[in-house]
């Protein structure tokens, strides 16, 4: 039922409802025609009645006609007796035909179709015959009367007419019964409409009830969820209850309504994001206004407020930089003051000392002009004593001369020894190959002692002497095996003396060399020295009138002293101005650096 | 009785000098191929081919060292059937002539090689006869003299 669309819906409801009036139709129709037909069984009862009430009468008229006419005679009476007899005829005939439904009720008229038409046709005539075949006679009513025709005619009607009757009453019975069923039908009817209407009121309350929920109660669910969402609560959503239309809006409303949540989620996030940004950043200015420089921009991106955070970071950059250098320059303004303030007071001192000076150094030019007669005859002195050195020197250089002489001597002796030492060398080489041929021979000389006590012992005691030579052959080769090699061992220790000894020898060529290479040396220095000394006689000459000329010059530099001196003076009064102005500077110094301390600039 | 006195390594050995033929320095050997080790080579004798045997090898020990001292004896070898050969003897230290008096000689007690004897002992220790006789094993004997084989 939820997932069918709305217009399923209403045709449900309404085709329900079309359906129930229609069968409530269906019933009525069927009723109505009971009823119909139940009219009509009773217009058809009421007919035979009325057939059956003109037969009455008519049977009766034709009675009262015969019986007028037996009593009168006139024939008047009897003038529509044949009309009468045939309607009689014709009335049962309907009768008859009307009850042909019902065999009873047909058998009984038929019956008395069957008297009547005897009666009329055969009775009625006798009774009339008779009558009028008495005439006028008197009595003739009477004898009529007496008569058995009329009796016997008077049988058959009573007979006819109680036939009558019984199918009266079975006509009125059927047609009471026909009231009462059609009564009940009318009734049942009557019901039928009452109660269908009603239930077909109910069934249709009930279902535009339902169809009213199924449709209205989704609605309202969004209209609820619409004026919540008007009123700012961005959580509401509504439950999807069904699949029809009003399911599809609900879920786009859900999605619409997440949507929504969403992107302002996201605006809160961005707006909650901008304002911590602010805030750093204004607590980074708010610190800056206090003269603390130290904060970092903690905000950087490439939105506004990024590019903002980066300017106000490079902003303080460049004014902690600025406040640093002057802060340094701060620092370097007063120590300058102060040095100069130093050097000021330095150069005031100096001023005061040069003029003091100024006043020894007049003294002292006097002083030197008195010694300048002194240092004259000192230069005489010089003079002589640098010709002496001349001379001494000049001998001093024949001496090394001499001495690099010597040493060449000594250099070919030592080359002499080496040679020798060479020569000695190579004799112990021989030695040692005859020490080689001799231990040969001793080798030779064991073995042919060995030899010769053999062939003395084959000799037996022939050969016994001579196995006493052998033996002592073979202690002597023995023994100069041992001298030989003692030689050998001797020689090879003088061989290594000689080589040490040649080595030596190369060593104190090599320093003898070096010797003669210094002495000569000192030589050449000797002889520029006595260059040099025969040169200086002249130049004393020259320092001789050097000395005359600055005897003037000292009386010249007095005179300029005293000049020197007032200049002196004033140059001390202006470096005391000098410093009064540097003492200005340094307080201004102070008071900048104070003032830009107020910033902290290091981070 | 004079023996000539040698050494196998530190052993003093002596070799009676009536089988002494006499002494030579250490010469060139010729040597021989698939010869068993103790038989340090071939020296000719005056023209005639002799075998010499290295004492210290035959001994059981290393091959004689080639010191100054270390001389070839040649002997007289009597051979079973009493053919006299010239035999080699490469010998350690060769020391000289010795007197032993027959006295002082006794038998060793040791059964070792077949060609050691008696023992007699003197100041500077004991020296101990070898036979020459007895130096070369059948084996060695009938490959060094084959002639004997073939006039036997």
């Amino acid at each position: 039922m939820n997932n069918l669309s709305i217009k399923n819906k209403l045709y449900i409801g309404f085709g329900s409802i079309v359906a129930i009036i229609l069968l409530l139709l269906i019933l009525a129709y069927n009723n109505f025609a009971s009823l119909t037909d139940a009219n009509r069984w009773d217009r058809h009862t009421m007919e035979v009645l009325i057939e059956l009430d003109r037969i009455n009468s008519i049977s009766l008229q034709i009675q009262v006609d015969t019986r007028g006419y037996i009593l009168t005679g006139n024939e008047a009476l009897i003038a529509s007796e044949r009309e009468n007899a045939e309607l009689l005829k014709q009335h049962v005939v309907k009768a008859v035909q009307l009850t042909a439904d019902n065999a009873q009720q047909n058998e009984r008229l038929k019956r008395a179709q069957t008297l009547l038409t005897g009666w009329a046709e055969v009775n009625i005539r006798r009774q009339i015959d008779k009558r009028r075949a008495l005439g006028d006679t008197k009595g003739a009513a009477e004898i009529l009367a007496q008569s058995s025709e009329l009796k016997e005619a008077g049988a058959i009607v009573s007979s006819a007419r109680e036939l009558l009757d019984q199918a009266a009453d079975e006509e009125r019975r059927l047609l009471a019964e026909r009231s009462t069923k059609a009564v009940d039908l009318h009734t049942s009817q009557n019901n039928l409409l009452i109660g269908g209407g009603a239930a077909v009121v109910v069934l249709s309350l009930l279902i535009a009830y339902t169809l009213g929920r199924a449709i209205l109660g989704p609605l309202s669910n969004l209209t609820a969820a619409l004026s919540l969402l008007g009123s700012g609560e961005q959580s509401a959503r509504i439950k999807v209850t069904s699949g029809d239309e009003l399911g599809k809006v609900s879920e786009d409303f859900n999605k619409m309504a997440q949507q929504l949540q969403d992107a302002t989620q996201r605006e809160q996030a961005l707006t909650n994001e901008l304002r911590s940004k602010v805030d750093a950043l204004l607590g980074v200015v708010s610190r800056a206004t206090s003269g603390d420089l130290t904060g970092k921009v903690p905000v950087a991106g490439e939105d506004a407020i990024g590019q903002l955070g980066e300017g106000l970071q490079r902003m303080f950059d460049n004014l902690r930089q600025l406040l640093n250098n002057v802060q340094k320059a701060g620092i370097q303004v007063t120590t300058s003051a102060t040095e100069i303030a130093a050097s000021a007071k330095q150069q005031e001192a100096t001023g005061v000392e040069q003029a003091q000076t100024s006043v020894e150094v007049l003294s002292t030019t006097k002083e030197i002009s008195s010694n300048t007669s002194q240092l004259l005859r000192t230069m005489e002195d010089a003079t002589a004593v640098a010709d002496f050195t001349t001379n001494a020197t000049s001998e001093a250089q024949g001496n090394l001369r001499r001495m690099d002489q010597t040493m060449q001597n000594m250099v070919n002796a030592t080359d002499s020894i080496n040679a020798k030492l060479a020569a000695l060398s190579e004799k112990a080489s021989n030695i040692n190959s005859v020490l080689t041929t001799i231990t040969k021979v001793a080798d030779q000389t064991n073995i042919l002692s060995l030899n010769a006590a053999i062939e003395a012992e084959k000799a037996g005691e022939a050969g016994r002497g001579f196995s006493v030579v052998a033996t002592e052959i073979r202690r002597l080769a023995d023994q100069t095996s041992v001298s030989t090699w003692d030689i050998e061992q001797m020689l090879k220790e003088m061989q290594s003396a000689v080589s040490a000894s040649v080595m030596g020898m190369d060593k104190f060529s090599e320093e003898i060399r070096r010797s003669v290479g210094e002495v000569r040396q000192v030589t050449d220095q000797l002889s520029g020295v006595m260059d040099q000394v025969q040169k200086l006689a002249p130049q004393f000459d020259a320092v001789l009138q050097g000395m005359q000329a600055q005897a003037v010059g000292a009386q010249q530099i007095s005179e300029t002293m005293m000049q020197l001196n007032d200049a002196t003076q004033q140059t001390v009064e202006s470096l005391k101005a000098t410093s009064e102005a540097v003492h200005q500077l340094q307080y201004a110094a102070g008071d900048l650096q104070s003032s830009v301390s107020t910033f902290a600039v290091n981070a | 009785m004079k023996v000539l006195i040698f050494h196998i390594g530190p052993d003093r050995y002596g070799l009676p000098l009536r089988q002494v033929r006499r002494v030579l320095p250490l010469l060139e050997l010729k040597g021989i191929p698939l010869a068993p080790d103790s038989v340090a080579g071939l020296m000719n004798l005056h023209g005639a081919p002799t075998p010499v045997i290295d004492l210290s090898r035959i001994s059981g020990g290393a091959p004689s060292r080639q010191h100054f001292d270390t001389r070839i004896v040649v002997a007289d070898y009597t051979a079973p059937d009493g053919k006299v050969h010239a035999l080699g003897l490469m010998a350690e230290r060769v020391q000289g002539v010795h007197d032993v008096s027959t006295q002082e000689l006794a038998p060793s007690g040791v059964q070792a090689a077949p060609f050691l004897g008696q023992v007699a002992g003197d100041a500077k220790g004991m020296v101990q006869l070898v036979e020459v006789n007895d130096l070369l094993p059948a084996e060695l004997r009938a490959r060094l003299f084959p002639a004997e084989v073939e006039a036997g």
